[in-house]
């Protein structure tokens, strides 16, 4: 269906793309394949992207692989919800388990810059008990990282996308203003506002990642409320826009189109590099180390797939681990009709937001939290809610359509908690490429559900408080995290707080796998945070001489590399 | 006792001393005239697309723009008008072009307060602008002040019961440091992401301090330091104008998007504001230069 | 039907030439209107049936001088098999799903009420698709379909979405349409920009 989709790699001929400018290309630095490059990176998105520019920056050569394109926004992004799906990861993935999930479009990019190019700008920090879940709020799981070494990492990556924030932020320790100042709140987040009022509860325009004021030839937003499919005005600080760009200034390459379809481990236990498909055929890039960055779903996948007679249960996996705890937050929202006017298709979706139950311990039957904030779903997206909560069609679905420009709605970000159960794991189905597909299991637990309902019931009286008629329900999930969690204990986790593998040294994680618990708030800051702290650590480690091989045994000369990793 | 005031005035030893002050007046005059033209046409231009972009909701919002316009016309009719004597029609009109800015404040301040958050950096940012119809009660008070600046008979000249030089010299402080406000706001909003959006920040308000100082001692000590910060100060208001042309085309789809960048980007007239004080500030040293002092 | 009159005289389409529209997205639309992609993957009974589902699940007014041609994109994205990137375990691809669906929905509508869905009248073609969705069901082909999956995940989900990815479903709505280079100026309660549509008491 897309009609407008790069039909070749772009990153290449020692360029790449410039997306700033319309039709503009910057130098690429390009490595070959037989060069034993310091990282290579398997995708391009909140995890990736900054780590490649942090590393890049910190003198390492550096090569990032992205199974997607590389769009040009400003020429290719169209304001139309079908034609935009070419944003998505829309190869098949299984779902299953007692509350299947939806993917694709809900939760999946596929492009360079990865989900950040289709998220919804949303950045929040995680709350600092958050980080100790278990021993300070008794659920979930400790990350072995504090909240003060993420607060310095949060500073960081809201002023490298010049978060547009409130002034003063009602919620958590003082913390540094944001940036740039807040956006302007629409019809649809002073709905939010409005209940939050009324039912006594702080509320705050919401700190997005795009620009309120003009940023280099980032223009400040437009307010034309396509973010979810895609910002053609260049005011999202997408991974596209910001670390792609200083990660090829600092002389890294990003190969586009190019799937990466296998880990190869070398005869001592280290990683040698890994097998991409690029332009019709296998190829192999050698690597001092492999970083994982493809998002929760394809890292296990490829952590799996990656199989081999050292560890036939896939990379990193001698404990079993691989693809498992993982969560996605619960995205359940009320809707309701106002008599006045509020056109939510202007503006970022979510332009005012609530944290109240994300800093309130008292009155909940769960552990755990969940923030809330306003909605604004374009024609296809909403027509797809109401038949989807309401099984409405026919000349009932016409008429709740109708009353789209009344329309507001309050969504949660809701916590879930981290079992075992939930996994990514290997179906037998396979790809175009021969390679096994993901299958994801999920479902939520009691905990989960007490959160759900709570949230849905104070959503109710806040938007009946509001003035809102009609309220009817919706349930969805958003996000993905978990599957290669981050640890202090091999024994319970895949990767320690650098997001290095225990069993391999030099094969990492950085995205939102990493995440051992998810908290009630978007986890892209919190994923670029952890990108910038792994970088410093790669920095310090490399300068103490811990990267390098162990020299106990010998080195055998790898032979030449199947070309087909498949076969 | 009059202080010795030759070297305020430009020297014409040929002109009698009464001819030099009736001169000064009304250069002073004329000089009120076109600063409350300017403001006028500053509130005009942007009260119309605020308000339009308000969409007149409240049929009101109308008459800041009859004001506004009217007063442009009496006090350019005031400027290039030498009748030494007050114009009953332009003084009413000024006098209700102020009373109008008044209200409007009141309408902004509950416009502001009432929104959801009330008085919060969000609707400082975004709501009615509480300084908008501060310019509107200075380019009446302004031409107001032409009127009786023009109609002094023994070369004593008060305003409001006050001697006219002072008063109008903390009027213009006033103005100065409340344009100011509102630019640091505006350019608060937008995070200061050009370095030039400190100039109205730096520049205005030593002005505002020099003619405020004027006002306090009576008779200005560095009339020439005064005078060479309002000029700069005036062309200021020019350049920030220009800048806001800039501003208007870095938006997406700069010109040929007007009909929301126009709205959206940084308000073309607002600068002029701080010229047409400048002006008013230039009228203030002619008077300080030749009123008597009790 | 009122909303036909709710925002008379609002076309998106009418913006194509200003600031609201760019080149992308005119070539995009352009093509989606008037280049409705010919019948490629279903048969011509299965095509028939489509088009009469299509009909009772969204209703279009027959005043109107263009209807969406709802099938013929369901066809496309079948043709290209265009995935949503998820498929739920035990259910076959959304190629098989359309196709062993239409022929359950059919073969429903005969034990049901002795005719093909085609032929029945509009009320009963109603029941039937009811009866689908609320999973009271006969057709032994719903063994290994579940019919509320396939209703709610499938039928109705693809329907919907070739509908309002339409400008005439823009319009009814009152929806801004494409917003490139130009977004919006008035975000507040009851406020519009000039280009917007504007709703008739």
């Amino acid at each position: 269906m897309p009609d407008i989709v790069p039909p070749a790699p772009r990153g290449k001929d020692g360029r790449a793309p410039d997306v700033l400018r319309p039709g503009g290309w910057v130098p690429m630095r390009q490595y070959r394949d037989s060069d034993e490059v310091d990282f290579a990176i398997v995708g391009t998105g909140a995890g990736g992207g900054t780590l490649a520019a942090r590393l890049a920056e910190a003198g390492f050569s550096v090569v990032g692989f992205d199974a997607g394109p590389w769009f040009r926004p400003l020429e290719e992004f169209a304001s139309d919800e079908l034609e935009q799906t070419k944003l998505y990861w829309t190869d098949n993935r299984i779902v299953a388990g007692e509350n299947p999930i939806e993917l694709g479009h809900n939760n999946s990019g596929k492009a360079v810059g990865g989900s950040t190019v289709h998220f919804a700008m949303v950045a929040l920090r995680f709350r600092p008990e958050w980080f100790k879940a278990r021993t300070k709020l008794g659920y979930g799981a400790d990350w072995p990282v504090s909240w003060q070494e993420m607060w310095r990492y949060y500073d960081e990556v809201e002023d490298a996308l010049k978060i547009a924030g409130p002034v003063r932020f009602p919620w958590g320790p003082p913390r540094r203003r944001y940036p740039y100042r807040p956006h302007e709140v629409n019809a649809a987040g002073l709905v939010l506002a409005r209940g939050a009022e009324k039912l006594g509860i702080k509320w705050c325009p919401t700190p997005l990642a795009t620009v309120s004021a003009p940023r280099d030839l980032s223009p400040p937003c437009v307010y034309r409320g396509f973010c979810v499919i895609g910002c053609s005005t260049n005011a999202k600080q997408s991974a596209l826009v910001v670390w792609i760009p200083r990660a090829l200034a600092a002389g890294a390459e990003i190969r586009d189109l190019a799937m990466v379809g296998r880990i190869e481990l070398g005869p001592n236990g280290l990683v040698t590099g890994l097998y991409y498909h690029r332009e019709g055929e296998w190829r192999f890039q050698r690597a001092k180390n492999v970083v994982v960055a493809g998002y929760a779903i394809e890292t296990p996948r490829l952590l799996l797939n990656s199989a081999c007679p050292q560890f036939p249960g896939g990379l990193a996996n001698s404990n079993g681990l691989v693809g498992k705890y993982f969560m996605v937050q619960s995205n359940d929202a009320v809707w309701g009709r106002m008599d006045e006017e509020i056109r939510w298709y202007k503006g970022p979706p979510s332009l005012a937001l609530t944290e109240h139950w994300n800093y309130t311990d008292a009155g909940k039957d769960f552990f755990g939290g969940y923030a809330y904030m306003s909605q604004g779903p374009l024609p296809i997206e909403f027509a797809r809610t109401i038949a989807g909560a309401r099984g409405l069609w026919g000349q009932g679905l016409r008429d709740a359509m109708s009353n789209y420009i009344h329309m507001a709605g309050l969504k949660i970000c809701g916590e879930v908690l981290p079992r075992e159960d939930n996994r990514v794991e290997l179906a037998d189905d396979t790809d175009e490429y021969g390679l096994r597909i993901a299958r994801i299991v999920f479902g939520y637990c009691d905990n989960d559900n007490r959160l759900r309902r709570h949230a849905v019931r104070f959503m109710r009286d806040a938007l009946a408080a509001a003035g809102a008629r009609d309220i009817w329900e919706s349930e969805s999930t958003a996000h993905l995290n978990g599957s290669c969690r981050m640890g202090e204990d091999p024994a319970s986790s895949v990767v320690n707080a650098d997001g290095r593998s225990w069993d391999i040294p030099n094969l990492w994680v950085c995205d939102g796998s990493l995440f051992p618990t998810v908290g009630g708030v978007n986890p892209s800051l919190t994923i670029q945070a952890l990108a910038c702290r792994t970088a410093d650590r790669i920095k310090a480690m490399a300068a103490r001489g811990e990267l390098q091989r162990p020299a106990a045994r010998p080195v055998r000369q790898h032979t030449a590399p199947r070309m087909n990793p498949v076969a | 006792m009059g202080l010795p005031t030759s070297h305020l005035t430009t020297p014409s030893p040929q002109l009698p001393p009464a001819r030099e002050a009736e001169a000064s007046r009304r250069t002073a005059a004329r000089r009120l005239n076109e600063s409350s033209a300017l403001l006028a046409l500053s509130v005009l231009t942007d009260t119309s697309i605020e308000h339009d972009r308000g969409m007149f909701f409240n049929r009101a919002m109308v008459l800041p723009i009859i004001a506004s316009a009217l007063t442009l016309g009496t006090s350019l009719h005031g400027a290039h008008d030498p009748t030494p004597s007050a114009h009953r029609l332009r003084h009413a009109v000024a006098a209700a072009a102020a009373a109008t800015g008044l209200i409007g404040g009141g309408f902004h301040a509950y416009n502001v307060t009432k929104r959801e958050g009330g008085l919060s950096w969000h609707n400082l940012f975004y709501g009615a602008p509480l300084g908008a119809p501060f310019a509107l009660i200075l380019a009446g008070t302004m031409a107001v002040a032409a009127e009786h600046v023009r109609d002094a008979r023994d070369g004593r000249i008060s305003l409001f019961g006050q001697p006219a030089g002072p008063t109008l010299a903390a009027l213009t402080a006033a103005g100065l440091a409340g344009t100011i406000a509102e630019a640091a706001l505006l350019h608060f909003r937008g995070a200061f992401q050009d370095r030039f959006m400190y100039l109205p920040v730096t520049i205005p308000p030593i002005a505002a301090g020099l003619i405020a100082k004027a006002a306090l001692e009576r008779t200005p000590r560095w009339p020439r330091l005064t005078r060479l910060w309002l000029r700069l100060t005036a062309a200021l208001g020019f350049a920030g104008a220009g800048f806001h042309v800039y501003g208007v085309s870095r938006n997406m789809g700069g010109w040929r998007n007007w009909s929301q960048n126009l709205l959206a980007g940084p308000p073309i007239p607002a600068p002029h504001s701080f010229t047409a004080l400048a002006l008013a500030g230039l009228a203030v040293l002619e008077l300080l230069g030749t009123s008597r002092h009790d | 039907m009122t909303e036909q009159n709710r925002f008379s005289g609002y076309s998106t389409l009418a913006k194509r030439d200003t600031p609201s529209w760019n080149a992308q997205t005119r070539a995009v639309v352009d093509k989606r209107l008037n280049d409705p992609p010919p019948r490629c993957f279903f048969t011509e009974d299965e095509w028939a049936l489509l088009v009469a589902i299509c009909a009772r699940i969204i209703p279009q007014p027959t005043q109107r001088d263009r209807n969406v041609p709802i099938a013929s994109f369901i066809d496309q994205k079948m043709a290209e098999n265009n995935s949503d990137g998820f498929q739920h375990a035990g259910l076959p691809g959304m190629q098989q799903e359309w196709r062993r669906g239409l022929s359950a929905i059919d073969t429903e509508a005969r034990l049901r009420f002795g005719a093909a869905f085609v032929d029945l009248p509009a009320g009963r073609q109603d029941e039937v698709l009811h009866m689908v969705q609320q999973a009271d069901v006969r057709a032994p082909a719903w063994a290994d379909l579940p019919a509320q999956q396939f209703f709610k995940g499938r039928l109705l989900i693809d329907i919907v979405t070739m509908y309002y990815a339409h400008p005439q479903a823009w319009d009814e709505i009152g929806f801004g349409g494409p917003a490139s280079p130009r977004g919006y100026v008035r975000m507040g309660f009851d406020r519009y920009d000039p280009w917007e549509a504007v709703e008739h008491a």
